[in-house]
């Protein structure tokens, strides 16, 4: 038996290596449909590692509800203890300034940045890709000068971050401790974060002399807003985060907020709503993968019993040799499958090169997220070669068994 | 093949005077479209170790039929084929193919060697089956073929050698495996009179220089003059 296998393979091998033209015939078609499927794979990694790169960097990791409550907040110290009593887990402030503040460093001002007052915790529910120094600490709360992190676009025009002011109606020295790497997902072409702290507490808080910006748009996170990030399971996560405000609402007598209405809470994260689309979307590229792969195979097959009733004499001569019938069967699935991997393979190469050339292309035109790059995933590889050695092994078993039906004295007489 | 078995025709004692083959009251017929067509008829006879054998008779009268059957490509109808003392009626497809490969080697009209394949590739195919290792393999498919005067032809296709060099790569890749028989179906039917001849001289030299039978199936009076007993057929009876 095991002779007989090794037999049918060493003769598979030499079968594909012997009759070149065949072997590409066959994988031809093979290639289209395996190539197919590593394209789709590699799509839908591609497209779930955006999708929650995006939702990271946008809104926060999974499970971020945006939190805003509109009017005077009577102790803010009370509402933040409610919003982790509420579910919160990681609780940040992300305030929009009351008054536009404006940046310089020496005679160059940014007279376009957008600034957002936030905690150190910020770090921890939201994805953010440092491209110099880091992000805020605690120690930095104690600092005597407001403390910035600042986008790299912002970065990039000013002459040197170690002489930074900010300001409304007077400047002030502030620390710049680093620089986010750029992305076209910030809420502005040129951020800065400003750290809550005694330091910025008079900048962030002061009575707007004019309309909030985000008023403008309807938007309601002018006033007072946070991002809470949750345990996913918890309840306050229902109705896109809606829930959460209806808790929070109850304890809004402690801050001086009683009207319900006044208070709004939703998803910030969009992994999990992205996440359905996604899933459907590649199960229909999936179905159309498997009908090119489906075509390729009876590329195969037709090749393999067409090959059969040509090779019938050298497949009797094998048998006047003393091939067994098993040998003769696996020596032509075998070939049916070297000439699938090897289709599957090239299919695998294509797609990697591919991948990679998109790679760059997306990169270089900062087209994604920091970190999301277009790549053939293990899963990609294992499907690929595996339906490549399935097609082969489907495509080979019906010209096996007509190779072993074939009488050998009718076969050595042709 | 269990330890202990020995190989076909190998390490015989000289004194083993059991024939290798022996027919008897062997039958063949086919049905074609409902209706019977005998081809052999109640065939008996026996080959001994070494013999040289020829089968002749007219066209249609089953040389080719009864040359099937003795290399186990075929079943008989009726009667008993015992080869190397085994009774081969009895025995199962993969066991027939076993004892074909290890016990009789083949030599054709039409050589049937591998297209695309190089003398030594088609040489080595019957110990690739044998499970012979590589090195082994390519080793004695060399020696073969610089055997019967083709070391220099080792990695020509088919397509590149004469008729008569083809014939002899057939012959080196039929004694491969040392067979105790060689099946020679009208081996110098596709040649001209000079390469028969020098196929003839080598087949038999190879032959009696590994103490091979050899049956050989022919119309050609020169070739069968050479054998050391002629079985004539007759409408599918031996005599």
């Amino acid at each position: 038996m095991l002779r007989s296998l090794t037999a049918g393979i060493v003769l598979a091998f030499a079968g594909s290596r012997a009759n070149i033209a065949r072997t590409i015939l066959s994988c031809a078609g093979v290639v289209v449909g395996i190539g197919a499927l590593i394209l789709v794979v590699m799509g839908s990694d591609f497209g779930q590692r955006y999708a929650v790169a995006y939702s990271e960097i946008q809104g926060g990791l999974p499970a971020t509800l945006q939190v805003s409550v509109s009017g005077e907040i009577s102790d803010r110290d009370a509402l933040e203890e409610d919003l982790y009593r509420a579910g919160g887990e990681q609780v940040s402030l992300y305030q929009t300034p009351g008054d536009l503040i404006r940046i310089r460093s020496g005679d160059t001002a940014a007279p376009d940045v957008e600034f957002r007052g936030v905690d150190a915790e910020l770090g921890d529910i939201r994805r953010l890709d440092m491209a110099q120094g880091r992000w805020f600490s605690e120690e930095d709360t104690e600092s005597l000068a407001p403390v910035l992190v600042i986008n790299q676009s912002l970065a990039d025009v000013l002459p040197d971050l170690a002489r930074v002011q900010i300001g409304q109606d007077r400047w002030v020295e502030a620390r710049v401790v680093g620089v986010i790497a750029d992305s076209n997902m910030d809420f502005s072409w040129q951020t800065a974060y400003l750290l809550r702290s005694p330091a910025s507490e008079e900048i962030l808080f002061s009575a707007p002399e004019s309309e909030a910006p985000a008023e403008e748009f309807g938007f309601p996170m002018g006033e007072n807003t946070y991002v809470v990030r949750v345990d996913p399971e918890h309840p306050g996560t229902a109705d896109y985060g809606g829930a959460f405000a209806q808790t929070l609402a109850s304890a809004g007598w402690r801050w001086g907020v009683t009207d319900p209405e006044a208070i709004w809470s939703y998803r910030a994260d969009s992994a999990d709503m992205l996440e359905e689309p996604l899933r459907y979307m590649t199960w229909g590229l999936l179905g159309i993968a498997f009908i090119t792969l489906g075509t390729g195979l009876l590329g195969v097959l037709n090749v393999g019993l067409v090959t059969v009733r040509e090779r019938r004499r050298e497949l009797a001569t094998y048998r006047a040799l003393g091939a067994t019938r098993f040998t003769l069967f696996v020596a032509v699935v075998m070939e049916a499958v070297v000439v699938s991997v090897v289709a599957g393979a090239i299919a695998l190469a294509g797609c990697w090169a591919l991948g990679s050339l998109a790679s760059v292309v997306v990169t270089e035109l900062d087209l994604v997220p920091p970190g999301v790059d277009v790549r053939v995933p293990a899963d990609g590889v294992l499907l690929g070669l595996g339906s490549a050695a399935g097609v082969g092994l489907l495509a080979g078993i019906i010209p096996a068994a007509r190779a072993l039906r074939a009488s050998v004295v009718a076969g050595l007489r042709e | 093949m269990a330890v202990g078995t020995p190989l076909p025709g190998a390490a015989r004692s000289p004194d083993d005077t059991s024939p290798l083959l022996r027919v008897e009251g062997m039958t063949r017929h086919f049905m074609v479209s409902g209706t019977r067509i005998d081809v052999l008829h109640d065939c008996t006879f026996q080959v001994a170790r070494g013999e040289v054998v020829a089968i002749v008779g007219q066209s249609g009268s089953g040389k080719s039929t009864l040359l099937n059957l003795l290399g186990l490509l075929d079943r008989p109808s009726g009667g008993t084929y015992v080869f190397d003392d085994v009774d081969t009626t009895r025995l199962g497809e993969g066991r027939r193919s076993r004892l074909r490969g290890e016990g009789i080697g083949f030599v054709f009209q039409q050589f049937h060697l591998l297209e695309r394949r190089s003398a030594l590739a088609n040489v080595g195919v019957p110990m690739v089956l044998g499970g012979v290792p590589v090195l082994r393999r390519r080793t004695r498919a060399r020696e073969l073929l610089e055997s019967v005067g083709l070391g220099h032809r080792l990695s020509s296709q088919p397509h590149q050698l004469s008729g008569g060099e083809q014939q002899r790569v057939a012959l080196a890749r039929a004694l491969s495996r040392e067979p105790a028989l060689i099946l020679a179906d009208e081996p110098t039917g596709a040649l001209d009179a000079a390469s028969s001849r020098m196929i003839m001289d080598q087949l038999l030299a190879q032959a009696e220089l590994r103490g091979a039978a050899v049956v050989v199936v022919t119309h050609d009076p020169k070739v069968a003059e050479r054998a050391g007993r002629v079985v004539e057929l007759v409408e599918g009876r031996t005599r």
